[in-house]
């Protein structure tokens, strides 16, 4: 298969903090790819370059074969490019339909009756059927992140990112969660998928990548990685790793930095 | 080789979309009769209500095309009264060069579009308070640049001719259907504008910039819309004022004030809604006439309002009507029933 989505040698740092150290790696047409890797190893930063959210400070993203640096989120997205936040992002004045609707014109150029059934068939795809009328500020955290998906869906997309999905969710939610990933698979869309609850990536994804300070330090088959030793003391770590990551996030909190505190580890 | 992805997973629906609400139908009889006795409205009183009316409509038209520049496409502009001016001196302009001044109204409303194309580029560059201060210069170098020029008055102004050959009360009916016409194109016009796929893209930029980006809306092109949108509007209000007060003043109307009055109108209204600024221009105005003998005090009481209503009421009178499900214009889809 050829590969949709090619990072090539892509830096970028935000003062002393290196998000992206020459990253260079392929995500194959169709493919699925899970992301774990301590808080600010540049996860986050990695969806935002590729989106179009964050400039690159150098190298080169390429999408089905053709360089998007020069384009802005909006039309990287009309090429087929789709990211979920990882803080959900609702238009909260807006109906869940709506918000809905608004990526299936702007981002899959559909109009009228079109626009509106494919909102719909992903609203319905993604659980949230009841909630079509409600307005998405009065969402919980769990329809909140569907409509993320949901919203991701309705641009027709080619490639799929989804940032912490799973998150904060309970074990019925996560494996309906799962569910839904592996559908939208298995219509042909690529899947990227950041995530610190891992059996959520394990049932789901076939290929799994360890990111820390910018740098790619595993890559492959998913157990294989995990089991590898410089993984498991990043990211699954021991007792202390555990506590030095959560140390390293109350100083992130403290420090003024952005990265968001998420639960140290899950397994 | 590449592989588009097939059609989603769940049964193909058939959506069914209604698009008024329960208050908007029942308000529809009541606007047709009030816009009917306002379009007979000079057969009936005098002079006086009708040319305090013609103040009403500009500033009604002021504020709804200043909420959807500040309220739907976040552009907090302070310089509106680029576009006020240039109207009016537009009309000014066409009429010294025979153009009767009631056909100048819409050519020099359309001409603030024209205007606003090259100076959108400009401004679009700054954001945030960088923006509002941007447009206010590019208000003031118009206003130095109309100055200038002896023909239009320089300093001082001058009247605008052409008028002078209408009988006043005929001037002052065609003026007040001239103001009327002017509020009802802006406020339908942005309601219809609304009611489009840009309208919901704009919506989406008003809630979230960044997550519209990344649905695909172009963000700039919107604004673009609304920027122009919005010049037409105040081109219009300006060229209003020069046929109502048959002159043209530039401290007038290039002045700072003229914003301050379209932030006020919609702060008491509620931002981003298309009601809201209706009903902060009925209130404005009516603090204007009431008070308007009290000097100071004026200022003060008005001043007062607009702190209390940013501190407290944040989404305005409009946020509280809106609690009780009331919608007049309503822009929003409402999923009715989904056939498989």
């Amino acid at each position: 298969m050829t590969a949709l989505l090619q990072l090539e040698s892509v830096s970028k740092r935000f003062g002393q903090v290196l998000v992206a150290d020459s990253l260079s790696f392929d995500v194959a047409d169709g493919a699925t790819l899970g992301i774990v890797g301590p808080n600010g190893a540049g996860k986050t930063s990695l969806f935002g370059m590729i989106a179009g959210d964050l400039p690159v400070d150098s190298g080169d993203i390429k999408f089905d074969g053709r360089s998007v640096i020069g384009l802005n989120a909006a039309a990287r997205c009309r090429l087929g490019i789709a990211r979920t936040f990882q803080v959900p992002h609702p238009f909260t004045g807006m109906t869940v339909f709506e918000n809905v609707l608004v990526a299936a014109h702007q981002g899959a150029g559909l109009r009228r009756a079109a626009a509106s059934n494919l909102a719909m068939e992903v609203i319905t795809e993604t659980g949230l059927d009841r909630h079509a009328n409600t307005a998405a500020g009065r969402l919980g955290l769990l329809s909140r992140k569907r409509l993320e998906v949901a919203r991701a869906l309705a641009t027709n997309p080619r490639l799929l990112m989804l940032d912490e999905v799973a998150g904060g969710l309970t074990d019925p939610e996560v494996a309906e969660l799962v569910a839904i990933v592996r559908a939208v698979n298995a219509r042909g869309i690529a899947v990227v998928w950041i995530e610190h609850v891992v059996r959520a990536l394990l049932s789901t994804v076939d290929r799994l990548v360890c990111l820390a300070i910018g740098q790619l330090i595993a890559d492959g088959e998913p157990r294989n990685v995990l089991s590898q030793q410089r993984v498991k003391e990043l990211f699954l770590g021991t007792e202390s790793t555990v506590a030095e990551v959560a140390q390293t996030a109350h100083a992130a909190d403290t420090g003024g930095t952005t990265a968001p505190r998420e639960p140290a580890t899950e397994s | 080789m590449t592989q588009a992805p097939t059609a989603p997973a769940a049964p193909v629906a058939a959506v069914r979309i209604r698009r008024s609400t329960r208050t908007s139908r029942w308000a529809l009889g009541p606007t047709a009769i009030i816009l009917i006795v306002l379009g007979y409205l000079p057969y009936g009183t005098g002079q006086g209500t009708t040319s305090m009316l013609v103040d009403f409509f500009i500033l009604l038209t002021l504020g709804v095309t200043w909420n959807m520049l500040a309220g739907y496409a976040g552009l907090v502009s302070v310089g509106q009264q680029a576009y006020i001016g240039i109207g009016a001196y537009g009309v000014l302009w066409l009429a010294q060069h025979g153009v009767e001044p009631f056909l100048a109204l819409p050519i020099a409303a359309v001409a603030c579009a024209v205007l606003a194309v090259p100076i959108s580029f400009l401004v679009f560059r700054l954001r945030g308070g960088y923006f509002a201060i941007g447009t206010w210069v590019v208000a003031e170098v118009l206003a130095l640049f109309t100055i200038r020029d002896s023909a239009l008055g320089g300093g001082t102004g001058t009247n605008v001719p052409g008028l002078g050959g209408f009988d006043p009360v005929v001037l002052g009916a065609y003026t007040y259907w001239a103001a009327l016409a002017v509020a009802v194109i802006s406020l339908v016009g942005s309601y219809f504008l609304l009611r489009t796929r840009v309208g919901l893209a704009l919506t989406a930029v008003r809630d979230d910039e960044t997550a519209a980006r990344n649905v695909g809306v172009r963000v700039s092109r919107a604004k673009r819309i609304v920027y122009l949108a919005a010049a037409v509007g105040a081109g219009g209000a300006g060229a209003l004022l020069a046929i109502s007060q048959l002159n043209v003043e530039p401290h007038n109307v290039y002045g700072v004030q003229w914003s301050a009055y379209m932030i006020f109108v919609v702060l008491i209204g509620g931002i981003g809604t298309l009601e809201g600024p209706i009903l902060g221009t009925i209130v404005f105005f009516v603090l204007q006439r009431t008070l308007a003998s009290e000097g100071a005090w004026y200022l003060i009481i008005v001043g007062s309002v607009a702190v209390v209503m940013a501190v407290w009421v944040r989404k305005g009178l409009w946020g509280i009507a809106e609690r009780f499900g009331l919608r007049l214009f309503p822009t929003g889809y409402h999923v009715t029933d989904t056939t498989r």
